[in-house]
């Protein structure tokens, strides 16, 4: 006797399959993957809320630790690099990890979505992108960073530096059916900030065919070091 | 829908597809999410690293094991006895290590450090320890650009398409000035295609590269790497490279020397 197309034991499951909550509950994580672009109206950026303002010494060595980043090759970091254009989010489809790349010099971004907690600050070496990790709620990826170094251009928008004390939230969310990107900054840093210091990103998708660019980076170039390091126009 | 159980439930009961039509609207939105992917590829993403199972007691002598020599123009093996002889007199520090220059490909597939391969249906994207920029492979269809909209890069341009169960990468556009493992050079001209291919159940991923260029080689110079899939919870690590320290920049590399 042939058997049934349907065996009996699926049954239960298949009208399982077909309620609507169990295929909401289902619903895969939106794809954030592609190019994202910042234009002149991508960036609200209020003034952070300092504990103390930087005194001009301060301030003064914070600009040329930076401008020594730049001069140097060191890595950029973040939040440097999510303030470029393009920047590139290559999400797994394996829902384990998601990547963010930019063209300026620094390391890739890498996002662990696998449900691991942060890697013991006993056992990790700070980075200029911090270890993060992330989660979804609902249609938000929300990323948590912490383990900064003090590699590369520390200057966060709106006031105040990255530093080891530095802890970062972010919200990614898709807005206007895909077509634009949010993400929300929120910085907090008990020597830094007297409360949380939050910003918003909103880039644009790149078009199709968009590439990847390598804004290379030579320390050895004389003439370069000169232009950086001397008084503009002199 | 756990992709296990999707692949089990389409195989095992084309008449549960039937029933879910037979369902109405519901039925719909369940057969859209039930369909199986486009395109049935392995999922290469991960951390992977290269391991000593020859015996060859560091990373290098490892290659010398494993990697034929390249059958090189005269020209470059001139190149190569000049840099020997260089090394032979103290220049342990090439210039691009001194000045913390971008690695150029393929260094960071011969290095000791894992490297971290992210995988969707239109790209591939391999993030390395050392300091180099993020290699991107295409797989949506898109060709190399012309030549005059070619823009040099450390990693080139790689497009890639999937021969079965076997990655096919293809890449132009070097920078230039990067070496390969047994020998070869790497210059503006040349061509590289790999083929990326899990085995050992996946446990293992073979990287079979075949490097072309006339000015360089002789014939097509082909060796093949093997890289170990990294344990759960591998988390990336960045080699910080600073120029302006002493310690980095205190060779004894001429100055001048191009690399």
């Amino acid at each position: 006797m042939n058997k049934p197309l349907l065996s009996p034991r699926l049954l239960p499951l298949v009208a399982l399959l077909v309620c609507p909550a169990f295929l909401s509950a289902q619903s895969k994580s939106p794809d954030l993957s592609g190019y994202w672009e910042l234009r002149f109206d991508s960036r609200n950026v209020p003034p952070a809320s300092l504990i103390a303002p930087a005194a001009p010494a301060e301030r003064a060595a914070q600009v040329q630790h930076d401008a020594d980043a730049i001069r140097w090759c060191h890595f950029f970091g973040v939040p440097y690099m999510m303030a470029w254009s393009p920047v590139e989010i290559v999400q797994n489809t394996n829902g384990k990890e998601i990547a963010i790349t930019s063209p300026v010099r620094t390391p890739a971004r890498h996002i662990y979505t696998d449900g691991r907690p942060h890697v013991s600050p006993d056992t990790f070496d700070p980075t200029s992108t911090g270890n993060s990790i992330g989660h979804w709620e609902g249609d938000t990826l929300v990323v948590d960073t912490i383990g900064f170094s003090d590699e590369g251009i520390l200057a966060i928008p709106g006031g105040g530096s990255r530093s080891a004390t530095s802890h970062l939230m972010e919200r990614f969310r898709l807005l206007n059916g895909g077509q634009r990107l949010s993400v929300v900054f929120t910085w907090e840093d008990p020597k830094m900030y007297a409360t949380p210091h939050t910003y918003e990103f909103r880039y644009y998708k790149a078009p199709p065919g968009t590439e990847s660019r390598e804004f290379d980076c030579n320390a050895s170039d004389a003439e370069r070091a000169k232009f950086l390091t001397s008084v503009p126009g002199k | 829908m756990n992709q296990q159980f999707r692949n089990t439930f389409v195989k095992r009961s084309a008449g549960a597809a039937l029933l879910a039509l037979a369902l109405g609207a519901s039925g719909s939105v369940l057969l859209a999410q039930s369909a199986p992917a486009p395109a049935k590829v392995p999922d290469f993403s991960g951390f992977w690293e290269r391991r000593d199972d020859v015996g060859g007691g560091n990373f290098g002598g490892i290659l010398e094991k494993i990697v034929p020599k390249a059958s090189l123009t005269p020209e470059v093996v001139k190149a190569n006895q000049e840099t020997a002889a260089r090394q032979a007199q103290g220049e342990v520090v090439a210039f691009g290590s001194k000045w913390c220059l971008s690695n150029l490909y393929p260094f960071f597939m011969q290095h000791s450090a894992a490297w971290d391969l992210f995988q969707t249906q239109t790209e591939i994207m391999q993030a390395a320890e050392v300091h180099t920029f993020p290699r991107h492979i295409y797989l949506d269809g898109r060709k190399h650009p012309s030549p005059a909209l070619l823009v040099p890069t450390v990693n080139g341009h790689s497009i890639g398409h999937w021969e079965g169960d076997t990655l096919v990468v293809d890449t132009v556009g070097f920078v230039g000035g990067g070496g390969t493992p047994g020998g070869g050079r790497v210059g503006k001209n040349t061509h590289v295609t790999e083929r990326f291919k899990l085995i050992d159940g996946g446990k293992k991923m073979s990287v079979v590269s075949t490097w072309e260029d006339p000015s360089i080689y002789l014939k097509p110079h082909t060796y093949e790497l093997e890289y170990y899939k990294s344990d759960p919870g591998t988390y990336a690590y960045e080699e910080t490279c600073h120029a302006d320290d002493p310690k980095q920049s205190g060779s004894v590399v001429a100055p001048g020397q191009k690399y």
